[in-house]
């Protein structure tokens, strides 16, 4: 007999199987083929990625002439990676709003890197982004492989294609920014940090984009993802962590704003979806209190933190919120951003020293 | 024999659970064999994914082991897939 969902009624019956799944179902060897190789080449990849933390990265012969080198491909709902090139750099649109939208939120991202923080892509020397869209079948999921974002379409029935939200895309590129710089472990504290300087910098590029302020923006973390059967209004939120969706088969979102409600779990590599919306609230609290633009002040202070090779891989809470209090004062002294910082903390349970 | 899936993290962070009991399955023994070579091939701690990645944790008759994609072996991804589908 077949039960379900019985331990935890919160969380059951929500997202079909992925592309791994489905593969592992294929007897045909033209599906298995090709799972194999891409496993092969994800080996060869994090090899890659280990030798560049431990010997840094080459130096990528790119131009960095402050444009982006866009290239995206439709895996056709396959799996093989990065797939069929269907639209490079300053190639007009086509017909595929998939392909045209995460065209547009690789330069989206790239715009505010490099107008707000002066950062030449990714790796700060140009990096050329890649993207692959249309992953598989209705693939609920969006990550960021060490090289390249992949998106699926979703299912349609819990969730739309994962490149509707910009601030998605942002997030998946600032996973590139995060392994180039601090490189913070994804696990526990220093894996929730990583999800939340994602959220930050996604939640930042929609802004950008948008032009809003801080008291203007929703401060939700993929509005416009979840199908409309689902009651919720996005995955995540950086103003109100734990209300974004609450729904009979989705359950309810998880995130604690304040170390009182933190989550210990050994599941989502020890809750990096789930605690993060900590430091989110903590940014969201010091932003709003500086109002203006968000990626101005308490973006930069992130933003310095991020990149200013103090932040530990092993990060904590704390050590990354005392940083950001140094930031704060070494960047604008000791003003309104100070104290907005300082207190965003605070407010959250995270002790400053 | 009694298998249980549980899926977590992603970039939307939900969870997905489903359990299989094969004791009434006339497909019992090809269950068991994918089981056990799952479960060798499994890690006593969760290992660290790729970012936004799926984390899974696999419970056979009540040991315990943890994977994570895209690094899973053939056995591990054939037995989650059906499981989960199984459950769905």
């Amino acid at each position: 007999m077949t039960t379900h969902g019985g331990f935890e009624p919160v969380f059951c019956t929500i997202v079909p199987p992925h592309v791994l799944d489905r593969l592992a179902q294929a007897e045909d060897p033209a599906l298995a083929g090709p799972a194999r190789r891409t496993l092969q080449r994800d080996a060869f990849e994090r090899t890659q990625r280990r030798l560049t933390t431990v010997i840094g990265a080459s130096a990528v012969a790119a131009v960095a002439d402050g444009k982006p080198q866009r290239t995206i491909h439709d895996a056709r709902h396959g799996t093989d990676l990065p797939g069929h090139k269907v639209r490079g750099e300053g190639d007009k649109p086509g017909k595929d709003a998939t392909v045209n939208r995460a065209y547009a939120g690789l330069g989206a991202t790239f715009e505010l890197f490099l107008q707000a923080y002066r950062r030449d892509s990714i790796d700060g020397s140009g990096l050329p982004l890649n993207a692959t869209v249309h992953y598989d079948r209705d693939y609920n999921n969006a990550f960021w492989n060490g090289e390249q974002m992949v998106f699926g379409d979703g299912d349609g029935e819990i969730f739309l294609d994962f490149t509707i939200p910009i601030d998605v895309i942002g997030h998946e590129l600032a996973h590139g920014v995060t392994q180039y710089t601090a490189n913070l472990t994804y696990f526990g504290q220093p894996g929730a940090l990583n999800e939340s300087l994602s959220d930050v910098f996604g939640a930042l590029i929609k802004q950008y984009t948008l032009g809003q302020t801080a008291a203007e923006a929703d401060w939700l973390i993929g509005a416009g993802l979840l199908a409309p059967r689902v009651t919720g209004v996005a995955l995540r939120s950086m103003k109100e962590p734990g209300t974004a969706y609450d729904d009979d088969v989705l359950g309810k979102d998880p995130q604690p704003a304040t170390m009182d409600d933190f989550v210990r779990t050994g599941r989502d590599n020890g809750g990096v979806h789930i605690n993060s919306g900590i430091p989110n609230h903590a940014f969201y609290l010091a932003a709003t209190a500086l109002g203006g633009h968000a990626w101005e002040r308490a973006g930069q202070v992130w933003y310095d933190v991020l990149t200013g090779g103090e932040l530990r891989q092993d990060a904590m809470f704390a050590d990354f919120a005392t940083l950001t209090v140094k930031a704060a004062r070494e960047r604008f002294g000791d003003g309104e951003e100070l104290d907005a910082v300082s207190k965003g903390w605070e407010q959250v349970g995270v002790r400053t020293l | 024999m009694r298998i249980q899936v549980r899926r977590t993290g992603g970039f939307a962070g939900i969870e997905r659970y489903a359990e299989v009991d094969t004791s009434d399955r006339p497909d019992a023994a090809e269950w068991h064999a994918l089981a056990e070579q799952a479960v060798a091939a499994g890690r006593g701690t969760p290992p660290v994914g790729v970012p936004d990645g799926f984390s899974y944790q696999i419970t056979v008759d009540g040991k315990t082991v943890y994977c994570s994609d895209p690094r899973l072996t053939d056995e591990q991804r054939k037995l989650i897939s059906r499981v989960l589908k199984e459950g769905a």
